[in-house]
C-alpha cells in the first residue's frame, strides 16, 4: 500500500477532507477511507496529517466533532461539516478549479 | 449574565479535556483500524501491529494536533493585538484620555506604595528585626509618660533582665568635627559596644567597638558613609587617622555601609540618623544621676520564645528593683510618681507617628485609583455602546462569543498595561518628588528602593484594571442577542436601559468617592488654616536665630563659657540694625527636655509634688527679642547673677498650675531638691514642640544664676551650646554674615549652626501638615477632575444617542427650558446620588484622619456643606457643554440625521 501513497498538494487536504464530509458526518478513520475511495486509491492520507487538519477545520469552526457509536458498536468522534464549512468547501473548489485552469493552461502553452 | 463569565473561565481550563478527548479519539481509531485488518485475515495481534503502524505512532499524532492548538493560540492572541491595537489607534482620543486616566490612576498609586512599603510594610533593615524591642521608663504621675533610661538605671536593668538575650544603648550628642577640614556640628551618637552586634550590622571598612572600649571610653569613632565621603574622599586610608569630636582626637577604627542609618528619624528623642557613632561610655557623673537624665534610648532582641506580655512581668519588678535602689528623697518622688518600665515592638514604635498619615494616603490614593477605573468604565460602555454593531456583525460572521470577549479583554488589557508601563514611570518622578518633601519625621530607611514588591504593585494593579474593565462591557450583556442589535442600531435610536443604568451607577461612584476625598482633603486644609492662625505666644517676625557651640575640651570652667556668651551679648547686641538680643538654651517650638519643679508649701498637706516642666536659661533681653508679652511683674536685669537672689520667671500655665487662684508673684519654687527661686515674673505661654501642642507650664531662669557645676557637667547638653537670638530692624537674614563674623571674632574655631529665621522655624513645624494637606488636596483635585470628566463624558454620550429624540421633542414644540431639564436633570440627579452615598461615607471613614486634625471635627458641618458646593458647582460647569449642545440641536438637522 505504502507505494501507493502520493504527497499531496500543499492546501489539497483541507479540500479533500471537506469533500470527503460533504455527504455525511465520518469518523477519523472513516475520512481517510473515504478519501482513498474517492481518489480511487491515488492518496492514502497519514493520519499525522489528517488529525491535525481536523482539530484545525474544528477551530476555524469548518467542522463539528461529536462522539457517536459506529456502525460496528464502537464509540468514536465524528466529525460534522457546519455551515461555515460548506462554504469553506465552495471556495476552496473555486480556487482549485482556478489552479487547476491555470496550471493545465500554463503546462499546455508551450 | 454569570453564566457567561463562568463559560469563559471553563473554556480557559479546559485544556486537560481537550487532551482526554483526543486521546479517546485516537484510541478509537486504533480499534477502528484492527477491526478493519480483522477483517482482511489479519490474527487480532496482527492485525492491531498494522493498525499502529498505519496510524503512524499515537504520540506523534498527538504532538502535531497538540502543535496545531498551540499555535492557534498564540495565533489568536497576536491576532487579537493587533486587532486591538488597530482599534485603538483608530480613536486616538479615547485611547489617550483612558491611558491618561490609568496613568494617574495607577502612578499615584504606586508612588505612594512605594513609601508606605517602605516604611509600614518592610521589617527594619536590621537583623531579625521583629524580635527587637524598644525599652521605656516612665513615671507618668509626675508628667513623663515616655522617656529613655537613666545611666544608673540601665546598669541595674542590664544585670538583673532576663528577658533580652542582648540590650543596646544609644544617645544623640551634637559635636563639633575638626581636623582634616573645616570644623562642622554634626550629629553623633553614642552607642554601647552591644548595639552594632545586635542590629546585625556589619561595617564595610574595619570594626564596630570591642566591649572595652565602651567601658573605658576609649576615643575610638566609626563613620558613617557620608561623612566618610565628604572628609576622606572615601578613601581606606581613613582607617585609623584621628578625627576631632569635640576637639578630642578619636580614632577611626570603622566605617558603616551607604544603606545603614542609625538611630532611624523619628520626632523623638534620640530620633536624628547619626553622622559617627562613639562609644557609649558612661561618666561617673552620669552613672550617678539618679531620677534624672532618663535621655538613654534603649533597644533589646527578645530571647527566643520569649513574648512581650512575659516581659511586663519582668518589668514591673525590676522597675520597684530601681527605685529602691535610688538615694532617699528621689526614691519617694519616684515612687509616688509611680517609675515604670515598657517594652513596644521596634518596627511599631519607628513607624507609630507616621502610620495613619501613610494609611489615610494610601486609602486616599487607592480611591483615587477606583475612580479614575470608573471613569474608564464609562468611557468603555460608551464606546462598546458604539461598537455594537461591528461586535454584532462579527458575531453573525460566526464569531464565538468567547471570542469576542477575549477581544474585549485584550484591548482593555492593552489599554491598562499602557496605563501601567506609563504610571509606572511617572511613579519613579512622583516618588522623587514626594521623598523630597516628606516630612523629617517620617522614618524613611536610607533609601527607598523601587523594588520588586512596587513593581509588582504597579502590574498587578494594572492587570487588575485590565480585567476588571474588560469584564464591564461582558455584563452590560453586548452580544445577548445579535439579530435585536443588529435590528436597534439599524434605527439608531435609544441605546439600552441597562447601559444608562451602568453608566449612572459608576458616575455616581465616582461623584461619592471624590466626595470623601474632598471632605478629607477639606479636614485637613480647615485644620492647617486653624494651625496658622494659631498665635504661637511670640513675635516670630524679625527675628534671627544661630546656635554657637562651644567644645568642653576648649570651654572646660563655667566661667570660661559664660565669659564668652557674655561678650557675644554684648557685641551682637550692638551691631548696627539689632533691636534687641539674646542668648538661651532652647528656642520656641522646640520641644524640650521636661524637668521637676516643685513649688513652695503646698496647701493639700500630701507633701510637695513635682510637675514636669520646661526649663529655658536665658541671658540678655530674652522676652523682648522674642516678644513674648509680659503680664505680670518684671523682665530679667542685668542685677539677676549669681550671688543675688535666685530668680525665675514663669509662663502662665506655670503660675496657674502651682498656685490656681493666686497670685504668682513673689511665690517659691524648685528644681527638684535645688535651691529655692523667687518667681519675678509671669509670662505669656510660648507654643512648645508645634503650634498643636497645648501651652506647657514653663520656667525660665538666668543663665547667669545657673549652678557651675550644673553648667559644666551638662547633662542635656545644651548649656555650652546656646542660640544667639537677635530682634533686627530690617530683613534678619541680612545680618548673619555680621552676627557670624561676631561670633568668630570671639573664637574663629566655632562652627556656628542652625542659622534660620524664627519664621522659618515655624513654617518647618507646619511642614508635616503642610504636606498632608497638599498631598490630600492634589488626590482630591485629581479625584473631581476625573469625576467631572466622567460626568461629563456620560451626559454628552447620552445627549448624542438622544439627539433624534430632543429633535421629534423640539419639533413637537418643546421649549428650549424642557430640554435644558431633560439633560441638567439626568446630570444633577446622577450628582446628589453621588453626593448624598459621599456624605454617607464620608461621616464613616473620616473619624480615621482625627489623629491628623488641629481644631476641626472630623464632622465638621463646614467642610461637609463645602465639599457639596464645589462638586454641585463642578458638576454643573461639566454638563454645561453637553447641555448647550442639547438645546442647539436643530429639530431639522436631528430628524435628518440617520
Amino acid at each position: 500500500m505504502a507505494e501507493k501513497r502520493t504527497d499531496l498538494l500543499r492546501g489539497t487536504l483541507d479540500l479533500l477532507v471537506l469533500k470527503a464530509l460533504c455527504l455525511e458526518p465520518l469518523h477519523g478513520v472513516g475520512i481517510s477511507r473515504r478519501i482513498t475511495q474517492i481518489t480511487q486509491g491515488a492518496f492514502q492520507v497519514s493520519f499525522g496529517s489528517l488529525f491535525p487538519s481536523l482539530h484545525r477545520m474544528e477551530e476555524k469552526g469548518w467542522v463539528e466533532a461529536e462522539w457517536r457509536t459506529s456502525e460496528n458498536n464502537r464509540r468514536a468522534k465524528y466529525y460534522r461539516l457546519t455551515s461555515a464549512g460548506r462554504a469553506q468547501l465552495k471556495i476552496e473548489q473555486r480556487e482549485w478549479n482556478q489552479v487547476v485552469k491555470i496550471m493545465t493552461a500554463a503546462v499546455e502553452s508551450a | 449574565m454569570p453564566t457567561r463569565i463562568v463559560n469563559f473561565f471553563r473554556n480557559l481550563w479546559r485544556r486537560n479535556t481537550v487532551e482526554q478527548a483526543l486521546d479517546d479519539e485516537l484510541q478509537s481509531s486504533v480499534e477502528l483500524l484492527t477491526e478493519g485488518k480483522m477483517k482482511e485475515g489479519f490474527a487480532h495481534s496482527e492485525a492491531r501491529r498494522q493498525a499502529l503502524i498505519e496510524l503512524g505512532g499515537v504520540e506523534q499524532v498527538k504532538e502535531e494536533v497538540r502543535g496545531i492548538r498551540a499555535a492557534r493560540l498564540v495565533e489568536d492572541l497576536a491576532k487579537d493585538v493587533r486587532y486591538g491595537l488597530r482599534q485603538l489607534r483608530r480613536n486616538p482620543g479615547f485611547t489617550t484620555v483612558v491611558v491618561l486616566t490609568l496613568t494617574l490612576g495607577i502612578g499615584a498609586t504606586t508612588a505612594i506604595f512605594s513609601i508606605v512599603n517602605a516604611v509600614l510594610l518592610r521589617p527594619l533593615p536590621f537583623k531579625d528585626a521583629a524580635r527587637l524591642a524598644v525599652l521605656h521608663e516612665a513615671i507618668p504621675k509626675l508628667g513623663y509618660p515616655k522617656m529613655g533610661f537613666s545611666a544608673p538605671d540601665l546598669a541595674i536593668y542590664e544585670r538583673e533582665q532576663k528577658s533580652f538575650s542582648d540590650l543596646g544603648a544609644y544617645q544623640d550628642k551634637h559635636v563639633e568635627i575638626s581636623g582634616h577640614g573645616e570644623p562642622e556640628r554634626m550629629t553623633a551618637a553614642r552607642v554601647s559596644a552591644s548595639l552594632f552586634p545586635m542590629l546585625g550590622a556589619q561595617p564595610m571598612l574595619g570594626r564596630t567597638f570591642a566591649p572595652d572600649e565602651d567601658a573605658t571610653g576609649h576615643p575610638v569613632a566609626i563613620l558613617s558613609y557620608r561623612l566618610w565621603q565628604k572628609r576622606y574622599g572615601g578613601s581606606r586610608d581613613a582607617l585609623s587617622q584621628t578625627i576631632e569630636v569635640d576637639r578630642q582626637p578619636y580614632t577611626v577604627i570603622g566605617v558603616m555601609p551607604r544603606d545603614f542609618v542609625f538611630p532611624l528619624a523619628s520626632a523623638d528623642d534620640n530620633g536624628s540618623p547619626a553622622d559617627l557613632w562613639i562609644p557609649m561610655a558612661f561618666t561617673p557623673t552620669e552613672l550617678q544621676g539618679w531620677g534624672g537624665s532618663y535621655l538613654t534610648s534603649v533597644l533589646g532582641r527578645l530571647r527566643a520564645g520569649v513574648t512581650l506580655g512575659q516581659v511586663r512581668g519582668e518589668n514591673e519588678a525590676l522597675a520597684r528593683r530601681i527605685v529602691a535602689s535610688y538615694p532617699g528623697g528621689i526614691a519617694d518622688f519616684v515612687r509616688r510618681g509611680q517609675l515604670a518600665i515598657a517594652a513596644t515592638p521596634f518596627q511599631e514604635e519607628v513607624v507609630a507617628s507616621e502610620r495613619t498619615l501613610l494609611l489615610v494616603l494610601m486609602a486616599a490614593v487607592g480611591l483615587v485609583l477606583l475612580i479614575a477605573c470608573a471613569n474608564v468604565a464609562t468611557l468603555l460602555l460608551s464606546r462598546a455602546a458604539a461598537r455594537e454593531r461591528e461586535l454584532s456583525v462579527r458575531a453573525a460572521l460566526g464569531a464565538s462569543r468567547l471570542r469576542l470577549l477575549r477581544q474585549m479583554l485584550t484591548e482593555s488589557l492593552l489599554l491598562a498595561l499602557g496605563g501601567g508601563v506609563l504610571g509606572f514611570l511617572f511613579a519613579v518622578w512622583g516618588r522623587n518628588v514626594l521623598l523630597a518633601m516628606v516630612p523629617l519625621s517620617v522614618p524613611l530607611p536610607g533609601r527607598v528602593p523601587l523594588s520588586g514588591g512596587v513593581l509588582g504593585f504597579a502590574a498587578g494593579a494594572s492587570l487588575l484594571c485590565g480585567i476588571a474593565l474588560g469584564l464591564v462591557p461582558a455584563f452590560r450583556a453586548p452580544l445577548a442577542s445579535v439579530s435585536g442589535a443588529l435590528q436597534e442600531s439599524g434605527r439608531g435610536a435609544t441605546t439600552s436601559r441597562a447601559h444608562h443604568r451602568l453608566q449612572g451607577f459608576f458616575v455616581t461612584a465616582e461623584f461619592a468617592l471624590a466626595f470623601v476625598l474632598l471632605v478629607g482633603a477639606g479636614l485637613l486644609m480647615r485644620s492647617f488654616l486653624k494651625l496658622l492662625e494659631t498665635n504661637p505666644g511670640f513675635r516670630p517676625d524679625h527675628v534671627l536665630t544661630m546656635n554657637v557651640p562651644l567644645p568642653a575640651i576648649a570651654y572646660v570652667h563655667a566661667s570660661e563659657v559664660e565669659n564668652f556668651y557674655m561678650q557675644l551679648l554684648d557685641k551682637a547686641s550692638s551691631l548696627p540694625g539689632v533691636e534687641s538680643a539674646a542668648l538661651s538654651n532652647d528656642l520656641p517650638l522646640r520641644e524640650i527636655v521636661g524637668v521637676s519643679y516643685i513649688p513652695e508649701g503646698q496647701a493639700n498637706g500630701a507633701g510637695e509634688t513635682p510637675e514636669a516642666v520646661g526649663q529655658t536659661w536665658v541671658l540678655g533681653n530674652y522676652f523682648q527679642t522674642m516678644g513674648v508679652p509680659l503680664l505680670q511683674g518684671r523682665w530679667f536685669t542685668p542685677e539677676d547673677r549669681p550671688g543675688s537672689e535666685r530668680v525665675a520667671i514663669v509662663n502662665l500655665s506655670a503660675a496657674r498650675k502651682f498656685w490656681p487662684g493666686r497670685n504668682a508673684l513673689d511665690k517659691r519654687l524648685r528644681w527638684g531638691g535645688g535651691p529655692w527661686q523667687v518667681v519675678v515674673g509671669v509670662v505669656g505661654n510660648v507654643n512648645e514642640g508645634g503650634l498643636d501642642t497645648a501651652p506647657a507650664p514653663h520656667v525660665y531662669r538666668p543663665y547667669l544664676q545657673a549652678d557651675n557645676p550644673f553648667l559644666e557637667q551638662d547633662p542635656f547638653g545644651d548649656m555650652r551650646a546656646l542660640n544667639l537670638a537677635l530682634r533686627t530692624h530690617e530683613d534678619p537674614a541680612s545680618l548673619i554674615t555680621a552676627a557670624v563674623a561676631q561670633v568668630h571674632s570671639l573664637d574663629p574655631d566655632v562652627a556656628v549652626t542652625r542659622i534660620r529665621t524664627m519664621t522659618q522655624v515655624l513654617s518647618s513645624t507646619v511642614a508635616g501638615p503642610e504636606f498632608n494637606t497638599w498631598l490630600l488636596g492634589t488626590f482630591a483635585g485629581v479625584a473631581l477632575l476625573l469625576a467631572a470628566i466622567g460626568i461629563y463624558g456620560v451626559l454628552a454620550y447620552s445627549v448624542a444617542q438622544q439627539i433624534h429624540e430632543i429633535g421629534i421633542r423640539m419639533a413637537l414644540g418643546a421649549e428650549k427650558r424642557d430640554v435644558l431639564t431633560l439633560v441638567v436633570g439626568r446630570g444633577f440627579k446622577l450628582t446628589l446620588m453621588g453626593v448624598a452615598i459621599g456624605i454617607a461615607g464620608s461621616f464613616a471613614v473620616t473619624r480615621f484622619l482625627s489623629s491628623l486634625l488641629y481644631g476641626v471635627k472630623p464632622t465638621d458641618p463646614f467642610t461637609f456643606f463645602a465639599g457639596t458646593l464645589v462638586l454641585a458647582g463642578v458638576s454643573l460647569l461639566a454638563t454645561y457643554i453637553p447641555t448647550r449642545r442639547a438645546t442647539k440641536v436643530d429639530p431639522m438637522v436631528a430628524l435628518r440625521y440617520e
